[in-house]
């Protein structure tokens, strides 16, 4: 067929895939061809797009929303010494490039279940964080909804601190705000945990809140949930939760410190993976443990799962601090890989794509069903339960 | 005072933040903490006070010598990880504590380094117009415009839209002026593009390509790469990529001498997988090798790094020039291009092999081909430099 002759000449296909790229991502427009064409030549496939064996929509669908798909993404698969894309993420995007060329996928189709991030060069699976069980908690509609200052960064590559707080000054002074009420009309100690995806602004929207709360004059503290990380040895890659914490010492410094009292926590050593408690929850010989004074407000920042049951009762105030996908990528760009230079960028991509879609499913979709507060900061939503909403249209 | 914030590091990191936005203004767009993650790899084991500071005069003697670059190791490792040449991270180091205690002024280390962000390192200014070039250039430009890519200043990386855009008034005079010296030599003309890496060559090729193919002239191009002799036996003779003999040298100059004397010639043919020549030392085609064969045309392009370095065959290009970009834009359109976009080096590999190439590459290769060449692009400076005579034949034609 002469039509697929073309779609097999890597000079037209190139072309072609181009221009229907810059409608599923504007970005693509700041990319001359020949730029596209070399971050291509990484996810060409050996004997052109014609070979690239395409699965039905419902299918990929299907795959996509698949828990042991991401658990069997390999993060560190390797071509001679160099990390490389894992092949089902890799075979993912040639789908998706050989089915828009082919025109066997609408652009629609593409992207409503799929954003293209640039740098990475590859396609990721849109996240539904918003599911129905929290639009109904959360009674349909945001309590406030501001700019979406974050449209601009559709087309950028990657995005620093800078901008990105200036994006979201608005959600951030609400969100900050409603805070500041309902810590009047709550009882001291008062714990508030703040969770969210990595790179969705956390530590930075913690900073802001302690400074604003000790102006305030009052004591403010942080407790950071991994110090109750088991070793490593032991969790045996069980997600953030029960099995892989020191659970009990957990549950009872929070009610310590909620009684006003001293606590005495374990601490986690990141570089040996360890903690400074044995799995009976003793110090190990020789360790330090880490010493928290007494405060009025207790913070706890993380990738918690803060809706367990036992734990749920004792946390006053249960915040998600949420920052869409997309953006959060091209932040780790930034600062994960440029500044930091953390960690190879294929592994990092590997990683980012499998554990997206974990957190959302262990963590974040669960907490958003039984949390007061949502600051989402690029829907530029703040979304409260009717019961906060009450509390603070009194105000 | 000065001994305190050495040892206090979140007071040095926040005093050096203030100081490098005078020294590259693009740090302004980097939240302090930013800026911290960017320093963590710098980090001196024992603290910012334990670095001893060399004088001014030894630094600048030591980054102007070659062995100094022969010494930086592209690939070093800590564990499995590839790290920042020693050499590198010292003299970051150096140049950061000498910026808060006042060792070096700002003027200093501007004129003599820049500071790459998304590196985050110190490299050193090279010079491509020294006094010789000048001199052969009669002392200035032929014509300047406005510096279109002062703005890149402040950016991380940089894309080949901006960057052709800020080049576009330099470009088109170029493109112009080569076709009158066409014009006014005949055909067919070897004409070679040195420059290096980054600094926009293949693309300017392409610009010219076109516009000659839209005025009816035949086009055709002549990689030097493809005389390259097979690696094993440079090897063994320890001669790399460099010189005349990593070279079919003979070879090559017959083929430029018959292709301008409207001939169809055969020249060896370089397997880039294999690193081995159609053809063996004496330039005799290997029984299994498969020779490529090159139609004359009105304009051949040479393109490689060292196309008129050699005396035998500088006579034999009708069009030198030398295509330059300045090095801290260079580094930028890599990060974007080579990093990003082709994924094709890890990022520490590529800021050693950066550092380290572009003074060697501009010591063998650049400069000597400035001095000999008839015209330089200048796409920083916004200049372009002509010889004497060709400026003649421009301003007559």
């Amino acid at each position: 067929m002469p039509g697929m002759d073309r779609l097999n000449t890597p000079e037209i296909s190139s072309a072609i895939l181009y221009d229907a790229m810059k409608r599923i991502n504007a970005g693509i427009k700041d990319l001359d061809l020949f730029e596209f064409r070399y971050a291509l030549e990484n996810v060409y496939p050996k004997d052109g797009w014609n070979f690239v064996e395409l699965e039905k929509p419902l299918e990929i669908e299907r795959l996509i929303g698949d828990r042991d798909f991401y658990t069997s993404i390999q993060l560190k698969p390797k071509d001679g010494e160099r990390i490389v894309l894992d092949e089902n993420i890799l075979r993912l995007t040639r789908m998706l490039f050989a089915g828009l060329l082919g025109k066997e996928y609408t652009e629609e189709w593409v992207m409503t279940h799929f954003y293209f991030d640039i740098r990475g060069f590859y396609f990721l699976p849109r996240m539904v964080y918003f599911t129905e069980d929290a639009l109904a908690h959360f009674g349909g509609k945001p309590y406030k909804r501001f700019e979406q200052r974050q449209k601009r960064f559709e087309r950028f590559q990657d995005i620093g601190y800078k901008d990105f707080r200036k994006a979201n000054s608005e959600i951030d002074q609400a969100f900050i705000e409603s805070l500041q009420t309902l810590i009047q009309v709550r009882s001291l100690p008062l714990i508030i945990t703040l969770a969210g995806p990595s790179a969705a602004g956390k530590t930075e929207i913690t900073k802001r809140l302690l400074n604003v709360f000790e102006k305030a004059g009052r004591k403010s503290t942080t407790i950071e949930v991994d110090n109750f990380l088991l070793d490593m040895e032991y969790r045996d890659k069980k997600p953030m939760g029960k099995e892989s914490t020191h659970f009990g010492l957990f549950l009872h410094s929070l009610e310590m410190i909620l009684q006003g009292k001293k606590i005495t926590i374990p601490r986690y050593d990141f570089i040996y993976a360890t903690s400074s408690h044995d799995l009976g929850g003793n110090l190990k010989p020789g360790c330090i443990p880490i010493e928290i004074e007494p405060a009025d407000i207790i913070f706890m920042e993380g990738n918690f799962p803060f809706h367990i049951e036992e734990l749920s009762g004792l946390i006053g105030i249960k915040a998600v601090y949420l920052t869409d996908d997309p953006i959060r990528l091209k932040r780790k760009w930034k600062r994960d890989i440029d500044y930091r230079k953390k960690y190879d960028p294929a592994f990092f991509r590997n990683r980012f794509f499998r554990t997206q879609f974990l957190r959302a499913e262990e963590c974040y979709r669960p907490l958003m069903k039984v949390c007061d507060l949502v600051a989402d900061t690029t829907g530029a939503a703040f979304w409260a339960t009717p019961e906060i909403v009450k509390i603070l249209s009194r105000d | 005072m000065t001994t305190l914030i050495l040892n206090a590091p979140d007071a040095f990191s926040a005093a050096l933040f203030e100081e490098m936005k005078q020294i590259n203004p693009g740090i302004s767009d980097l939240e302090l903490y930013e800026f911290r993650y960017g320093l963590i790899d710098l980090f001196p084991e024992k603290g910012w006070g334990s670095v001893k500071l060399d004088r001014k005069e030894e630094i600048e003697e030591r980054l102007n010598s070659r062995d100094f670059y022969d010494g930086i190791q592209i690939k070093p490792k800590l564990a499995d990880r590839i790290v920042l040449d020693e050499q590198i991270i010292r003299l970051a180091q150096m140049l950061f504590v000498g910026l808060i205690t006042g060792e070096y002024e700002h003027e200093w280390i501007k004129k003599h380094f820049y500071f790459d962000i998304r590196g985050f390192y110190f490299l050193h200014r090279t010079l491509y117009f020294t006094d010789n070039v000048l001199a052969h250039f009669g002392g200035k430009p032929f014509k300047r415009f406005e510096q279109k890519q002062k703005d890149f200043e402040w950016r991380q990386d940089l894309g080949y839209k901006d960057f052709k855009y800020s080049n576009a008034e330099v470009d088109a005079l170029f493109i112009e002026s080569v076709e009158k010296i066409i014009a006014f030599r005949g055909t067919p003309i070897l004409l070679a593009i040195a420059g290096p890496t980054a600094a926009g060559k293949t693309e300017i090729v392409e610009c010219l390509r076109s516009a000659f193919e839209q005025v009816g002239q035949q086009v055709t191009s002549i990689e030097l790469d493809n005389f390259l002799t097979d690696r094993d036996q440079r090897e063994v003779k320890g001669i790399h990529s460099e010189g005349k003999k990593a070279f079919h040298f003979e070879l090559f100059k017959q083929s430029l001498e018959d292709i301008t004397h409207g001939k169809k010639i055969s020249i060896p043919c370089y397997d880039t997988v294999y690193a081995t020549s159609s053809h063996d030392l004496q330039g005799n085609l290997k029984p299994e090798g498969v020779p490529i064969a090159i139609e004359p045309a009105d304009i051949i392009f040479i393109e490689g790094n060292f196309p008129f370095l050699y005396d035998e065959i500088i006579h034999l290009i009708g069009i030198k020039v030398v295509y330059l970009t300045d090095d801290p834009i260079r580094i930028k359109r890599k990060w974007k291009r080579d990093i990003d976009y082709r994924k094709k080096y890890d990022s520490t590999y590529f800021r050693n092999r950066f550092f380290k190439d572009q003074f060697i590459m501009a010591q063998i290769a650049y400069r000597p081909q400035m001095e000999v060449c008839d015209m330089t692009v200048d796409t920083t400076g916004a200049a372009l430099w002509v010889t004497p005579e060709i400026g003649e034949i421009l301003r007559k034609s």
